[in-house]
């Protein structure tokens, strides 16, 4: 046996805890799921395991379309609203913060170490009707009556900014962090107005940031569940709550099943998406 | 410089820049402030190829960056054309940089590069093209227009970078160790380049550089640094042959410097003690009998004698070591007190050419050696 092949037996040694635990966890969980969409529904909301297209069917009619628009509409609002808020604060931390960015940063993470569940509450206690905001504002006399907050569209993308923020700064920080200052120089040097560079070299350097923050944001939002519920009222219906609706409700656990392999395709197609593109935007820059 | 702003300025002085008791402070250490730059005052001509050389530290590079306006002085005056800059953002400055480390931008070809100074002005479309072509023309890299920085060598850089900034036809060009990154034949190739394009175009050139041989090959005028102070300014050969003390004097080319003191004085000559011996030198510094100097003898102006050697400056000593270099040996003579001379002999011309360890006497001209105070 040589040392090479020593080496590979080592080597897959080492990593059988991590491959065991994602095929376990990961893949396994998967294939399930593919497996329940394809079976068919018996009386009492079981799932007899075969191989039909029962649940796919029933998944194009023209009732469930509104639903994955809706999905696709949200996760692209909440990812505009990430970008346009989440973008300036990571250029002030990556640029203009000096000292104080690493503050900043952690500042921007240390909610994040709380329970995604308790934070939301903690929204429903300040849009409520009765809530925090509400009686400031009437305390203060500038409202007469309560403002509705809770249960809008707006109080849910302020939940979905609230919860991807981070997932938003973070790539685009460390875009903007490893620019070469001297090419702001270069281009202030050249003429540019601050404008100017931000548009030209700033903001097209930061673009593979931007993309990563696009993927982050957008393939989670797509299956996001808790925020709309909790903070929209689970008035529209999306992906995340037909979902739940479908196995817990309907006790349809063939067509639940359906609905998540659609939504994983979904994601997956943006995810090739995205790497396609990254890749040519790199193989531009070379 | 169009034609009338020339005659505006040329009434006052012909400078390019003045700059008028600059300072800049670093940092504060012990209640003292440290200044990058001190009490700096310069006027460089119009169409000058000037040079700012120094040890790394020297405040060479701080001074650039302040005429480019990427950092302003913390107090004194700067003046670009006769018209007061000091506040004025680099990008209304009609001064362009060739940066040491190019700083082309990555996501832009050549071509984008070049022409980005006269694209964020708004020129038209069909103008920047020409004159892309032309500014990669001059600088034979017209083939490389559509390629991207990354793809090209370091030299290939440096030309972009070179037309990148000539193509905005400023005042002023500054280049700060545009060669550092290059090997010594492509530097010796950019550096004749880059003279001979200054010569055409008659755009006043300002260069940083820490290479001594760099700056007296280029150079119009030098103004040595050190500490952020400048010790001397002039020509190649001023400089060279005159330094002004003893920080130029080792700094430019090989010295020998020699602690000397003064013994007596005369009107036009000094009579000075060194390395155990003493000397009659002419001099007209005002030194008086006790003062410490410095004498200063470049190595090649020294060769080996043997008995007399008439009117001439002599130096016994033993030789401890000869350094065959090719064209040259150079010798180390040891003196009397300990003292170390070195000496750079022609190979085979038929001077003596005494072994290691052989005692030894180097001679030079009085005139070849030079008297610095302290």
């Amino acid at each position: 046996m040589t040392a090479a092949r020593r080496g590979n037996l080592m080597t897959l040694a080492l990593l059988a805890p991590s491959l065991l635990s994602a095929v376990l966890l990961l893949v396994i969980p998967i294939l399930i799921v593919i497996a329940f969409s394809f079976a068919e529904q018996d009386t009492y909301g079981g799932a007899r395991f075969g191989f039909t297209l029962t649940s796919y069917r029933e998944l194009f009619q023209t009732i469930y379309l509104p639903i994955f628009t809706n999905s696709l509409q949200l996760a692209a609002v909440s990812t505009i609203v990430c970008l346009l808020v989440g973008y300036p604060i990571a250029y002030f931390i990556a640029l203009r913060a000096g000292r104080y960015a690493g503050l900043l940063l952690a500042l921007l993470l240390i909610p994040f170490w709380i329970d995604f569940i308790v934070r939301m509450s903690a929204w429903m206690v300040l849009l409520g009707r009765g809530g925090t905001i509400n009686s400031a504002l009437l305390g203060l006399g500038l409202i007469e009556q309560p403002i509705r907050m809770i249960g809008t569209y707006p109080a849910v993308l302020v939940g979905m900014l609230y919860a991807f923020l981070p997932t938003t700064v973070l790539p685009i920080h460390a875009a903007l962090n490893g620019l070469d200052k001297r090419l702001l120089e270069a281009a202030d040097d050249l003429g540019a107005t601050p404008l100017q560079s931000f548009w030209r070299v700033t903001f097209p350097l930061s673009l593979p940031g931007v993309m990563a923050a696009i993927l982050f944001v957008f393939v989670p939002a797509m299956g996001v569940y808790a925020i709309p519920v909790l903070l929209g009222g689970g008035k529209s219906i999306i992906l995340g709550n037909l979902i739940v609706q479908l196995f817990l409700d309907f006790r349809n656990i063939p067509l639940g099943a359906a609905v998540s392999v659609v939504l994983l395709a979904i994601s997956s197609v943006i995810i090739v998406c995205y790497m396609r593109v990254l890749r040519s935007v790199e193989e531009a820059r070379t | 410089m169009p034609p009338d702003t020339m005659i505006e300025t040329a009434g006052a002085s012909r400078a390019a820049i003045e700059l008028i008791d600059i300072r800049k402070a670093f940092g504060s250490a012990g209640g003292e402030t440290t200044y990058a730059v001190d009490r700096m005052s310069l006027a460089i001509r119009a169409g000058e190829f000037f040079t700012f050389l120094g040890p790394s530290g020297c405040g060479k590079t701080t001074t650039l960056r302040m005429i480019a306006g990427f950092e302003e002085p913390t107090s004194g005056r700067l003046l670009l054309d006769g018209k007061e800059v000091t506040g004025v953002p680099a990008h209304q400055r009609n001064v362009n940089t060739v940066f040491q480390s190019y700083a082309l931008f990555p996501h832009l070809n050549v071509g984008e590069n070049v022409g980005f100074g006269l694209s964020v002005k708004g020129v038209a479309k069909d103008e920047i093209r020409q004159r892309v072509k032309a500014a990669l023309e001059s600088v034979h890299m017209a083939h490389a227009i559509d390629r991207k920085p990354s793809a090209l060598s370091g030299g290939q850089q440096q030309r972009v970078a070179l037309a990148r900034a000539l193509i905005n036809r400023p005042s002023v060009l500054l280049l700060d160790e545009p060669f550092g990154a290059l090997d010594l034949k492509l530097r010796r190739e950019m550096q004749m380049e880059v003279k001979e394009m200054q010569r055409k175009l008659g755009i006043t050139f300002i260069f940083v550089t820490h290479d001594q041989e760099e700056a007296l090959t280029m150079s119009d005028r030098i103004a040595v640094m050190n500490n952020g102070v400048v010790q001397q300014v002039g020509g190649p050969a001023d400089i060279y042959e005159r330094p002004a003390n003893r920080f130029t004097a080792g700094f430019i080319g090989d010295m020998n410097l020699i602690d000397a003191r003064v013994v007596a004085h005369d009107s036009d000559r000094l009579t000075v003690d060194a390395a155990g011996g003493r000397f009659d030198l002419p001099s007209t510094l005002p030194l008086q009998p006790g003062d410490p100097c410095t004498l200063a003898i470049r190595p090649e102006a020294l060769h080996f004698v043997e008995g007399e050697a008439g009117g001439r400056v002599r130096f016994s000593g033993a030789v401890s070591e000869a350094v065959y270099i090719g064209t040259d040996t150079v010798y180390s003579l040891t003196l009397a007190d300990g003292a170390r001379l070195n000496a750079r002999v022609r190979n085979g011309d038929g001077q003596p050419m005494p072994r290691t360890g052989a005692p030894g006497t180097l001679a030079c001209a009085p005139s070849a050696i030079r008297l610095l105070t302290q």
